[in-house]
């Protein structure tokens, strides 16, 4: 067994715990809840049915993981409005690769977009698979056995569309787009919190580690497809290489102040103060 | 290119035909009939087969069972014996009268 003390539930945590496990919950929820919103973009227009539905699927699954996560955040007194309807924008945790826009409709990048993201999502969900908080290891099995269709979806699609020309430079072009902000997703929400996720065991991987890992994993497989990976040097990240916003500290595009208006807009339009639920509890499931 | 789906319930079930996708290759065409016809109903197994490679013959080329008498495959002639020693038996004497009064509808309702 881990050296780490396993923290107690949701009531009994210290200031600083409770502040660590926030603080991963709204990077986790974030993530997925922003990255189906733009998925969501695709049904209807993706270029057959069939892949229409895939992808609405992974939106879907991706919605399911966002309601698990905010639904560990509900624990500490929240209510859904606080979480995602009512919430400042500016207050999101986001990595900036979820909420761009798609440029022009490019399924290119959604598919880039999906690869980069599922691959460090399948790290940091191992890296959690073993988290001192008990709340969180218990919903993590579930979010993986999803998360192999995602992959493997992306996977294959990145590997057809570069067997020709007019497809390797399409994702090139998404790839030269994407990838900044995909570094974004091992960025800090603020560094001292994430060490102390760290240090508490929440995670068991660091942010840096994963990161590395990361682009040991994904580098050589875009490269091995006849894609340039757009780093100024070899396999380490700088500063340089990050775009201007990084989302996880609060700085975003202007796009995501746009998304976030669109999807709340009806609930503003209808003057609602709470949101219905459809489902029961995940906790009761 | 299309695949023909087929789906499986639950293990040693028989693989019965759901539908199709449009899938340039076997990899993608599973991948497409997870979604499409796995994601609602309760699944055990998918078969994706090239549609190209099913082939067909119909009731206007074949005479399926042939034209003559030959009710001598239903082997009703076992109605009178005592089945119950054996459940097989049993089994399939229900078997034989269920495909037997099958293919009677199937006879009357082709000569209306």
């Amino acid at each position: 067994m881990s050296a780490i003390d396993h923290l107690s539930g949701p009531a009994d945590l210290e200031e600083d715990e409770r502040q660590a496990v926030e603080t991963l919950l709204y990077r986790l929820a974030d993530d997925e809840f922003v990255l189906a919103e733009r998925y969501t973009e695709w049904q209807v227009r993706s270029p057959t049915l069939e892949s229409d539905l895939a992808l609405s699927n992974i939106a879907q699954d991706e919605l399911g993981h966002a309601r698990l996560w905010y639904d560990l955040l509900e624990d500490f007194g929240y209510e859904e409005a606080d979480l995602i309807w009512e919430r400042d924008p500016a207050d999101f945790r986001h990595a900036t690769l979820v909420e761009l826009p798609f440029e022009g409709g490019d399924w290119a990048d959604a598919i880039v977009r999906s690869y980069l993201y599922d691959e460090a999502e399948h790290l940091r969900l191992e890296a959690l698979e073993e988290s001192s908080y008990p709340r969180i290891v218990d919903r993590v099995g579930k979010v993986q056995a999803e998360e192999r269709y995602h992959r493997e979806h992306a996977t294959n699609w990145l590997e057809r569309l570069a067997e020709t020309d007019e497809g390797r430079a399409r994702l090139q072009t998404a790839l030269d787009r994407v990838f900044p902000h995909a570094l974004t997703l091992f960025e800090a929400v603020d560094p001292d919190v994430e060490r102390r996720i760290d240090e508490y065991g929440i995670r068991t991987r660091s942010l840096e580690d994963m990161g590395e890992q990361w682009l040991e994993t994904v580098v050589p497989f875009l490269e091995s497809l006849g894609l340039e990976v757009p780093l100024s040097s070899d396999r380490t990240v700088t500063a340089e290489d990050l775009p201007s916003h990084v989302g996880r500290d609060g700085s975003h595009t202007d796009d995501w102040f746009d998304l976030h208006d669109d999807f709340t807009h009806t609930y503003r339009e209808l003057g609602r103060d709470s949101a219905d639920r459809i489902m029961p509890d995940p906790d009761d499931q | 290119m299309i695949w023909e789906v087929f789906r499986q319930e639950k293990p040693g079930e028989y693989h019965t035909h759901c539908g199709n996708v449009h899938a340039p290759d076997a990899e993608m065409a599973k991948l497409f009939a997870e979604v499409q016809h796995g994601r609602r109903k309760p699944t055990n197994s998918l078969w994706v087969v090239p549609q190209r490679e099913v082939a067909e013959v119909d009731a206007e080329e074949a005479t399926f069972g042939g034209s003559t008498d030959k009710s001598y495959r239903w082997a009703m002639t076992y109605n009178r014996v005592d089945e119950s020693f054996a459940e097989e038996v049993a089994d399939s004497q229900r078997e034989q009268e269920t495909a037997d009064r099958e293919r009677e509808e199937v006879t009357s309702g082709g000569s209306a």
